[in-house]
């Protein structure tokens, strides 16, 4: 996998000199996909699956086409592949509409993001559900021998990363999953860290449901996806209700769509679905294992760079291993914010500083003030963390 | 600390521009929360120190960490600065509109006179005053100055290449105008018309001039070792006397009544012209008055 060919295929990196390390929060996007994007505003921009004329049919075709795209991303069946608006909508569709009048609970991690962990704690407030942790370490690390005992019969549902959006490491999901399965629970994974940096099959994972966001991996803002195993989102509940997702409708009762369109209410984001198609096929024509191999590299020298700052502290992992291309850190006596402006203002260097919607994981690892996080992709190179190294050590000395 | 400074300066730019309001609304947040002893966590205050330390970094590396290391001693001075910088402007301010002159009734160089039309300066009905040039010259140049003022004695060089130029041609008069912002200025007004009574004023006033300084700060001393080098004999009985205070004091007082508000102030012909580069603004007048 060639880096620089690679930052060719996006038009803000020729236009902007930036180093841009904040891929967590969004990735750059792609020529590509600016231009399915474009296409479909400027040669289709009908509506899908509802009229019969022929700009409708090739939007269908289009919008259609792409959850095939993203379904043989993740290998799925298309008709597992819900459109969202991101990966917070897709946490939030199953979270609130599982069944939880038998299993009360819902077992999750400290680790989780917000929108995976405040919809579980709208369910706990509101009554409907009871929450349960499975035990994490300060370091970030899972303690695994409770896994198990966390979950337990009356869990209804598990959700759990995949990666964190925090120190970029990955979950044990295959223990957690079994775990789950074992006491017939369902597994909701927040695959929005995951998906964009590993190779994700989804029947191999043996997860119930996946969540994902377009953004995060190349594609437009204001989409995301669902991918559940067909049996599962039959067990969910509606969500949000609307056109294009009953069968039948008198003033009595109305008769829903089995997935995808049952979740699909109204006008989609055809524009953002198309996208992501467009992003699905550039990921998959780079090979999620060359992104992989890319990314340990990089995961590699950022934390040897930033182990050679003096008084930084790096959370989490310091292995290059099992993990993404995203660390986050501290310098001493130096606030995050300050070390992330800095490197802005001194190299063009994008970074995000706080608490990443992350807080309670955060405060776990003693970072409750929050810290400075790197997080690369496919577009950056080994110039670019030396130049990070270097601006780096000038910050560090003003501490 | 800064953000009541950033308050202050982008309350004031957001009365011009929208774009500074939202900025204006993270500020006042801002200040809110340290004037009720809080944290400030509009992040307004990050993003200052950033800016700041990253901008003196590129410059010198060892100041970006002294900088850091004493930022909140930095921003107090920095913001005690500010406000006793506005103190002191709005104080000018007041001064000007009741007396005229930032620097209250007692006069002095005042920058907001570039504001005022020195055109609304009544040109000095006598000549009395210092005589030099030509007595019958109908072009006569007035000067109101005072020797111990700096802005007097950049102008003086100005003064001498006015009168070698066109010395013949016009009527160059001197009135004293002591201010008394600056220190010993009526005794050096009295010292030099002692010095003119024995003939010797130019030489004299050049001494004040030259080294204006050394008069300033030692006064009744300095004139009177000056006076004993230019061998003036009565110099010093016309100087305890104070011979020559009532005449001073007629120029001072026609100098307020014509509302002389900052020296030196020039009239040719009763046109005035006012401040450190009003005496070439004379030579022009002059030049053009003679056709030059």
């Amino acid at each position: 996998m060639d880096a620089e060919k690679i930052r060719q295929d996006f038009p803000l990196l020729s236009k902007r000199k930036v180093i841009y390390f904040d891929s967590a929060c969004t990735t750059l996007k792609p020529k590509s996909v600016i231009e399915a994007e474009r296409n479909y505003y400027e040669e289709v921009s009908a509506c899908a699956g509802r009229s019969a004329h022929s700009l409708a049919k090739k939007t269908t075709e289009l919008f259609e086409g792409s959850r095939e795209k993203v379904a043989a991303f993740v290998n799925c069946k298309p008709d597992e592949v819900i459109w969202t608006k991101n990966a917070t909508e897709a946490l939030n569709l199953v979270i609130r509409t599982t069944d939880y009048s038998a299993r009360k609970r819902i077992a999750t991690t400290r680790l989780e993001h917000h929108s995976a962990l405040l919809p579980a704690m709208e369910m706990r407030r509101r009554g409907i559900a009871q929450m349960g942790f499975i035990g994490t370490g300060p370091d970030g690390t899972f303690d695994e021998q409770s896994i198990a005992n966390s979950i337990g019969r009356d869990a209804a549902l598990v959700v759990v990363h995949h990666t964190t959006n925090t120190t970029g490491m990955r979950s044990p999901l295959e223990k957690i999953i079994k775990a789950a399965h074992d006491n017939g629970a369902l597994v909701l994974v927040d695959g929005a860290q995951g998906v964009p940096h590993s190779k994700i099959d989804f029947r191999k994972l043996g997860a119930d449901f996946l969540a994902f966001s377009g953004h995060k991996m190349l594609g437009p803002t204001g989409i995301g996806c669902l991918v559940g195993k067909s049996e599962a989102l039959e067990r969910l509940d509606t969500f949000i209700v609307g056109g294009e997702t009953i069968e039948t409708v008198n003033l009595d009762a109305a008769v829903f769509k089995k997935a995808p369109k049952k979740f699909e209410a109204g006008i989609q984001n055809y524009a953002g679905a198309i996208g992501l198609g467009a992003a699905c096929e550039y990921l998959a024509k780079i090979g999620m294992h060359n992104v992989e191999e890319h990314e340990k590299k990089l995961a590699g020298k950022l934390i040897e760079t930033i182990k050679s700052i003096p008084g930084a502290a790096i959370y989490g992992s310091q292995s290059a291993q099992n993990r993404s291309a995203l660390v986050s850190f501290n310098l001493k006596n130096v606030k995050h914010h300050q070390v992330a402006l800095m490197c802005d203002s001194l190299s063009g260097i994008a970074l995000r500083s706080g608490v990443f919607c992350a807080q309670p994981a955060m405060e776990s690892m003693g970072a409750a003030q929050g810290a400075v996080r790197a997080s690369l992709y496919v577009y950056n190179t080994e110039k670019e963390i030396e130049t990070f190294r270097s601006t780096l050590q000038n910050i560090a000395k003003i501490g | 600390m800064l953000c009541f400074v950033a308050l202050f300066v982008l309350a004031v730019l957001s009365l011009f521009s929208a774009k500074y309001r939202p900025l204006a609304a993270r500020a006042f947040s801002c200040v809110v929360k340290k004037a009720t002893l809080r944290p400030c966590d509009t992040g307004l205050d990050d993003e200052i120190k950033a800016a700041s330390i990253a901008g003196i970094m590129k410059i010198s590396p060892p100041a970006a960490a002294f900088t850091n290391r004493h930022f909140e001693a930095f921003s107090l001075l920095f913001t005690l600065l500010f406000f006793a910088s506005i103190i002191f402007t709005l104080q000018g301010m007041a001064n000007f509109v009741i007396y005229g002159n930032c620097n209250g009734p007692e006069g002095g160089f005042c920058i907001y006179n570039g504001l005022q039309n020195p055109n609304f300066l009544k040109a000095p009905s006598t000549l009395n005053g210092i005589m030099a040039g030509n007595n019958s010259s109908n072009i006569t140049v007035i000067e109101f100055g005072c020797y111990t003022c700096p802005y007097t004695k950049d102008a003086e060089a100005g003064v001498h290449e006015m009168l070698d130029k066109y010395g013949s041609q016009v009527r160059f008069v001197f009135k004293p105008f002591p201010l008394a912002a600056h220190p010993n200025s009526k005794e050096a007004a009295i010292s030099a018309s002692c010095a003119g009574e024995e003939g010797k004023y130019w030489e004299y006033r050049a001494r004040l001039f030259g080294n204006q300084s050394y008069y300033r700060e030692n006064g009744e001393a300095a004139f009177k070792k000056t006076a004993a080098e230019l061998n003036l004999t009565g110099f010093d009985k016309c100087y305890d006397a104070r011979k020559f205070e009532s005449q001073i004091n007629l120029t001072q007082k026609e100098g307020q009544d014509c509302g002389i508000y900052g020296t030196p102030t020039f009239f040719v012909n009763g046109k005035p012209f006012v401040g450190q580069l009003a005496v070439n603004q004379t030579e022009a007048e002059i030049a053009k008055l003679l056709g030059n």
